[in-house]
């Protein structure tokens, strides 16, 4: 019999571990994209300043370069790092099919972010000490090679929503699951992100300058660069939209909050006000709103942007054939993987994976409940919270009264053929579906008072 | 935990190249990745050695070091996310295993890295300058050094949790009931830990060797403070290397069973061989290290020491897994691509070889110049190059891309 190569799950009963993964992300995706913006912009800016003599306006290169030092090279070049290990340790096995898949790709990629690190403290501490073509190729450097590695990542991440060409199952390789319309779709919106975010973040470092001609030179150009950059990127956000598989595009209809839309709306036009009223008005361009500007973007666009872009590719979280809970749902000749599912409908999830301690192996009167949390624990806990905080709580899948009958019908009926569109094929048995009925119903708040004061009247006696 | 249980955690779609090419380039980047953590730990120890001193040859080695480590924990973020991604591929079911298991830590150790980093920035920004005013806000600096040792601590369990597969369940189940909150760190082994940490301080010897000879190469005039500087480099290379053995001795003395073998191997032997020989180094070489290369040579054969060091660590590792619980890492499942082997070799030692020996040139020379630099035709030249292949680079990217979205 073949064993199922899930990984002992970690649950984090307070705000679960998915949304753990997106804090980090999204403050992930604010610094690394600022920097690789503020890097090309630095690039265009290095030239423009040398060709027309303004060497003034380095000295915003060399300040902005000194911020980002800071933010982006402390908490970008951290938190980048911290996204494989939160998905490590949130979903072991979606991260992993990336890694087999890319390990080459992120190779490549860590070789830009060496040259990357050393050109932003040659960028920064050379202004001045080496010679203007010196200096303007080495921030030429600098620009190229940050973009690079959206480059490269682009693709990665298009893959976890679909790989680049449908024949990649049949043929596999790296091409075929890298390059596709979602990948320059995704690119185009991200690049125009990148830029939207350096204007922003840029006049948090220009809104210091005292030297109004100075001030209103940058702020010319910040705000027309993020006017530019906002108008781009929400053409690219309907390209982008339009390359999404059939099943994300219901997802998106129909699973997401409805306030998303209206906050994604918000802040574009948000933006796009803040960046027309720097133009008219340099004064207007404070550290402070610039801020308050990048902190709005980031709760009120990008986190949603980030929630939806977890929830649209559901019930997969890497190539279309790993799901949400680990499990493998689909074949993929062209790299030899098979589906699980098979497997697992012939000997169940307990008598198959590989971390369940040998009392749960088969299901009695005495281990149901602990062997239903242990299958929760493995096929739901990804998506659904336990407890009654954290992401899409089980328990409120179940209200009011019923049987364990009745939740198991429920489970194998909704589950088992893998009907429900955002779901995963999860194709219990009759003992495992009972088992995690039975778990399910003491999640519910009744049962937890009827424990609570069972547990009372023992402390009583 | 049973050879199939360990095999059918590992990833069905193989591995892109064979097994091999990635322990290799995993002991590489991985002797990389620790030197400059060492550096890092070691010149942010001087700094904080220097900065309070009334030594004016201390508070100006304070003021250079603390550059140096700043820039070292930049180094050591990049450097290291190499051997983290090697790991994954061909040990993904020890380290996934190991990370799940002690999953706050792993979240943990990202946020202390942060704050270590800011500390040690917030002490930067407190010392202007360190040579006349002396330092200030000496408490940053020591939660600096404190958080970046725990971060190394967290690592170094995660690392060696990975070797105990026997133990996994027992992490994940006490008494047979699955607890799967991730607070706990599970197995450490501080002789172990303290070992690396210890190397800090020769390997930190051998980059002062470096330093000094940067000095004279741009004309320093304080002959004094060179002359200090050497019998600094000389005390941490030599009182350093005889602690790190001492520790490294206690390590082998308390190997778990199942990897005694390791301290009468030869990988041992070589590793401790490759250590003396580089603490001997400048002994040997004596008035040499003033002349040509030769100051620089003793970071650089520091380097080639920590190879063999990461060599040795990586067999320990490789046979433990074989002998004891059947997992062979050579045998992984390949599934060869060529074309994103071949896109990694050609970026990392065309496009990456050339830009870094242009921007590592200009800063070497600038550094070394007095006045504007301006560089020579020939690394001028070696710059063209450099965005030339980074352009090309770009324009590969899209050519291939557009042809395979199309075809």
């Amino acid at each position: 019999m073949d064993m199922i190569g899930l990984y002992p799950t970690w649950f984090e009963p307070g705000v679960g571990s998915g949304w753990i993964v997106g804090f980090i992300a999204t403050i992930h995706v604010l610094f690394s994209h600022t920097s690789v913006g503020a890097a090309i912009f630095f690039a265009w800016l290095a030239n423009h300043a040398h060709r027309h003599h303004k060497p003034e306006l380095l000295e915003f290169i060399r300040r902005y370069g000194l911020f980002l030092l800071v933010f982006s090279y402390v908490l970008g070049s951290i938190t980048g790092p911290g996204i494989w290990f939160s998905t490590t340790v949130a979903s072991p096995r979606g991260i992993s099919a990336l890694i087999h898949s890319f390990v080459w790709m992120w190779a490549t990629e860590w070789v830009f972010f060496v040259i990357e690190v050393v050109g932003v403290y040659m960028l920064v501490y050379l202004v001045g000490k080496v010679d203007v073509k010196t200096h303007t190729r080495i921030a030429v450097i600098f620009g190229l090679t940050s973009y690079t590695t959206m480059l490269v990542i682009v693709g990665i991440l298009s893959f976890m929503m679909w790989p680049g060409k449908a024949e990649w199952a049949q043929t596999g390789g790296v091409l075929n699951a890298f390059y596709g319309p979602n990948t320059f779709a995704q690119l185009g919106m991200r690049t125009a992100f990148m830029f939207t975010m350096t204007a922003v973040v840029g006049g948090i470092v220009a809104g210091q300058f005292k030297d109004l001609a100075l001030k209103k030179a940058i702020a010319g150009k910040l705000a027309w660069l993020g006017i530019v950059a906002t108008l781009t990127g929400a053409a690219m956000l309907q390209w982008y939209l339009a390359t999404l598989p059939e099943t994300a595009d219901v997802v998106l209809q129909n699973r997401l909050p409805a306030h998303f839309p209206m906050a994604l709306m918000t802040v574009v036009a948000g933006t796009l006000a803040y960046f027309v009223l720097t133009l008219v008005q340099p004064r207007a361009l404070v550290s402070g709103v610039a801020g308050v500007m990048t902190v709005a973007i980031l709760v009120f666009g990008l986190w949603p942007e980030e929630v939806a872009r977890e929830s649209i590719r559901k019930p997969w979280v890497a190539g279309q054939y790993v799901y949400s809970n680990q499990v493998i749902g689909r074949d993929v000749p062209g790299m030899g993987v098979k589906s699980e599912i098979p497997t697992i409908e012939a000997h169940g999830f307990l008598k198959t994976l590989v971390f369940v301690p040998e009392a749960l192996r088969t299901i009695d009167d005495g281990n149901r409940v602990e062997a239903g949390r242990l299958l929760a624990l493995n096929t739901c806990s990804n998506c659904h919270s336990l407890s009654s905080t954290g992401i899409r709580p089980l328990r409120n899948y179940f209200p009011g009264t019923h049987t364990e009958a009745d939740v198991a019908t429920y489970l194998q009926a909704a589950l088992s053929g893998g009907a429900t569109l955002y779901m995963p094929q999860i194709p219990f048995n009759d003992d495992e579906a009972r088992a995690l009925a039975s778990f399910i119903l003491t999640l519910q708040p009744a049962a937890a008072t009827a424990t609570a004061q069972a547990a009372t009247n023992v402390a009583k006696e | 935990m049973t050879p199939e249980m360990l095999y059918a955690l590992r990833d069905p779609a193989g591995v892109p190249s064979h097994p091999l090419v990635f322990l290799v380039l995993g002991v590489l980047t991985f002797a990389l990745h620790i030197a400059a953590v060492q550096v890092m730990l070691g010149a942010a120890t001087l700094t904080l050695r220097g900065a309070f001193s009334g030594s004016l040859h201390w508070r100006r080695l304070a003021a250079a070091m603390i550059t140096t480590a700043k820039i070292a924990v930049s180094v050591a973020i990049v450097i290291g996310v190499a051997p983290l991604l090697f790991v994954q591929v061909v040990y993904d079911p020890f380290w996934y295993t190991s990370n799940v298991l002690s999953a706050w830590w792993v979240i943990g150790f990202i946020v202390l890295l942060i704050l270590g980093y800011i500390a040690m920035y917030a002490f930067y920004w407190k010392n202007h300058d360190i040579v006349a005013d002396g330092g200030q806000g000496g408490v940053w600096m020591v939660l600096s050094i404190a958080l970046l040792l725990a971060v190394g601590f967290i690592v170094h369990s995660l690392t060696n949790q990975m070797l105990f597969p026997e133990h996994w369940m027992a992490w994940y189940a006490p008494q047979g009931v699955v607890n799967p909150d991730g607070h706990s760190l599970h197995y450490w082994h501080l002789q172990r830990f303290l070992f690396f940490i210890a190397l800090s301080a020769p390997v930190t010897g051998a980059w002062l060797y470096g330093y000094r000879r940067y000095l004279q190469g741009a004309q320093e005039a304080d002959a004094a403070y060179l002359g200090w500087l050497r019998g600094l480099a000389q005390n941490l290379m030599l009182i350093g290397g005889v602690v790190s053995v001492l520790i490294g001795a206690l390590w082998m003395a308390t190997l778990p069973e199942k990897m005694a073998w390791f301290a009468s191997s030869v990988w041992l032997l070589m590793a401790v061989v490759a250590l003396a020989a580089v603490v001997a180094l400048p002994l040997v070489l004596r008035d040499r290290i003033d002349t040509g290369v030769w100051g620089y040579a003793i970071f650089g054969a520091g380097a080639v020491g920590l190879i063999v060091v990461g060599a040795a660590r990586e067999m320990l590792r490789f046979v433990t897994l074989l002998g004891s619980h059947g997992y062979d890492a050579m045998d992984y499942k390949i599934n060869m691509d060529w074309y994103s082997t071949g896109l990694f070799f050609t970026t990392f030692g065309v496009v990456g070889g050339v830009t870094l020996a242009y921007l590592l040139t200009v800063a070497w020379q600038a550094g070394q110049s007095k006045g504007l630099y301006t560089p020579s035709a020939t690394v001028t030249r070696i710059g063209q190059w450099s965005v030339g292949l980074l352009v090309g680079w770009t324009v590969l990217y899209f050519a291939v891309g557009f042809f395979v979205w199309v075809r």
